[in-house]
């Protein structure tokens, strides 16, 4: 502890290069925080514990091809199955494109039982209203605030896959337990049977709950054996994996973001290197006269590297701080056109993970010229003596 | 002055080495120093007498022969011990003063007994006497931008002195200084011999500062030439 405030004051020595290293730090850190962030949150997003026991079963071929709505009837009957419901990705517009939300058409009389996990308070009359009403939507709570909806209201979709346009009255709203989940609109598949002729008897996806998760294996394969060798051969996949499929889309997101992290902790070690390093040489007498006053070289490595590691400790706090600001801000702005990120925030894990990258930079970028400086003969960092 | 060796060489010498060059410095150096002395080392640039105090200060080592300064054979210390025995028996004194910039007075005086045991009291008490001793109390929260040439080299010897060692080496520490300050450090120097009965060697170019020693050991081309008492 005596030797702490010498570890301040020389911290404090140029301000100004100081600053713009703990600001150089802090920028990087908050941007890998983000990055981390982000493969978390995706991750998440396929990895949702609530989906255990969903399956999604689809078109052997792609996600674009549609599967015969007679298929429901079959999967319904094995014992394991508790529920099953067509589903479209709709893909509607409202208004403008900007204001994306996923919406879909959906066999309304067990979509409170699919997705019962997600749809977890909502008005028994609202729903029943919703049931009556064919033009009818149920909606999240996320969404109709974003909105300004309430029941009653009249909306128009423009779907960009199907030629149609639908008009829908908001006939329930239901809340979830994450603003993520509240972000989806469901309206009554004969909507879409009625108004595109070739989806008539047909859907692109049927989700199945099954009773208990133990069984998703069995069934997963044994819907795909009974229509291996139908005209429309299905695939089955848990719902977590269904939703990989469409992050996948985006390429491989968890190899580019981590080497994007790679090149960042890279560009931070350098620059705080960098800094330690021009430090530390322009010491170099002064380093000598504290050799020649007798301090051993733990004791200067310690004063040296605790400068460096206060640096860059420094600037990785204030970058989390700034990355926690970020988190906010994308919670607020895309948050409410990618529904993954409405819970969007930097988890303690993260935290964890930035704090000791910019605790083992402070070491790494410190430790080389910290030592060289302190087994450099006492004699060269003197000009004379 | 009481006579018994504080510093003994036994044909001492140095070499450097550009690539396989050798390049000889100090050849067969013997030499005693008296506990309390006064030494002056002297000689033209080249002649090693800089490299002469680096091997006593334990701050370089020797290529060839033995030395023991306050009683320990250097040769036989490693880089840690070595350390450890300056910060007990030695005092630094360096031309441009190597004061830390960012320390103030006081806390630059501090930093040797940053390496004692001593408690942040005691600490403070050895201060205030070192600074009195060079008559700079009045400066103590000062930073070395905010002092003048000859009051920066009066913290340096406070500095020098704060753990009491019993050597104190100088190297050339007038040769920064005007000759009024240098006259005050010189004047400095020899109250800590006479009154405290310190050792000191110190390389100098000046005649008029090396008159304050009371010896002059003169250097010539890396050997002893010649060891002479100064008449006052």
């Amino acid at each position: 502890m005596r030797f702490l405030h010498l570890i301040l004051r020389s911290f404090l020595r140029s301000k100004r290069r100081t600053v713009l290293t703990i600001l150089s730090i802090a920028v990087s850190v908050a941007l890998v925080a983000i990055l981390q962030s982000v493969l978390a949150t995706l991750d998440g997003f396929a990895n949702n514990p609530d989906a255990s026991n969903r399956i999604v079963v689809r078109h052997k071929v792609s996600i674009t091809n549609m599967l015969p709505m007679r298929y429901e009837e079959w999967i319904r009957q094995q014992p394991e199955v508790d529920t099953v419901m067509g589903l479209q990705w709709f893909q509607g517009v409202y208004i403008d494109r900007r204001n994306f939300f996923p919406n879909f058409a959906s066999e309304a009389e067990y979509v409170t039982a699919i997705f019962k996990e997600e749809i977890v308070d909502y008005s028994d009359t609202q729903y029943r209203d919703f049931l009556r009403d064919r033009n009818g939507c149920i909606v999240g709570r996320a969404l109709a605030d974003k909105f300004g909806w309430k029941v009653g209201d009249v909306i128009a979709l423009q779907s960009e896959i199907f030629p149609l346009t639908v008009r829908l009255t908001v006939r329930c709203i239901f809340k979830s337990k994450r603003p993520s989940d509240e972000m989806g609109l469901h309206f009554h598949y004969k909507l879409l049977e009625e108004g595109v002729f070739y989806m008539k008897g047909r859907t692109g996806n049927f989700f199945v709950r099954v009773r208990h998760p133990d069984d998703v294996p069995k069934i997963i394969e044994r819907i795909d054996r009974h229509f291996r060798d139908a005209v429309e051969p299905t695939l089955s996949e848990t719902e977590n994996a269904f939703q990989l499929e469409f992050l996948k889309m985006m390429g491989n997101y968890t190899a580019i973001i981590q080497m994007i992290t790679g090149a960042v902790l890279v560009a931070i070690l350098i620059v705080t290197a960098n800094t330690m390093a021009m430090a530390i040489r322009e010491r170099t007498t002064e380093i000598a006269v504290f050799r020649a006053m007798g301090f051993r070289t733990g004791q200067l490595l310690f004063l040296l590297m605790g400068e460096g590691i206060l640096l860059s400790v420094l600037g990785g706090l204030f970058g989390l701080g700034l990355a926690w600001v970020m988190a906010g801000a994308i919670r607020n702005v895309a948050g409410t056109f990618l529904p993954y990120l409405q819970n969007f925030s930097i988890d303690p894990g993260t935290m964890a993970l930035c704090f000791q990258a910019t605790l083992g930079v402070g070491l790494l970028s410190t430790f080389i010229p910290a030592y060289r400086a302190t087994r450099r003969p006492i004699v060269d960092g003197l000009r004379s003596l | 002055m009481n006579g018994d060796p504080i510093i003994r060489l036994w044909g001492v010498a140095k070499s450097y080495y550009r690539e396989t060059l050798e390049i000889p410095v100090l050849q067969g150096i013997d030499l005693d120093i008296p506990s309390g002395g006064y030494y002056a080392l002297m000689g033209p640039s080249g002649s090693g007498k800089t490299t002469l105090l680096n091997l006593i200060a334990g701050i370089d080592r020797p290529t060839g022969g033995d030395l023991e300064v306050c009683g320990f054979a250097l040769n036989g210390l490693d880089d840690d011990e070595l350390a450890g025995w300056r910060s007990a028996y030695v005092g630094f004194i360096f031309q441009n003063y190597n004061l830390v910039p960012v320390l103030t007075a006081f806390e630059n005086v501090e930093l040797p007994l940053l390496l004692t045991s001593l408690g942040r009291r005691e600490r403070r008490e050895k201060v205030e006497a070192a600074m009195e001793r060079v008559n700079l109390t009045d400066r103590m929260e000062n930073y070395p931008r905010q002092l003048s040439g000859g009051q920066e080299q009066r913290v340096a010897v406070a500095r020098a002195i704060v753990s009491d060692p019993e050597l104190l080496v100088a190297d050339e520490p007038t040769g920064a200084l005007d000759s009024k300050n240098a006259e005050e450090i010189m004047a400095l120097l020899e109250g800590l011999n006479r009154d405290l009965g310190k050792t000191i060697v110190m390389v100098t170019h000046d005649p008029k500062a090396a008159h304050h020693a009371r010896h002059q050991i003169h250097l010539e081309k890396g050997v002893l030439d010649r060891t002479v008492e100064v008449n006052r």
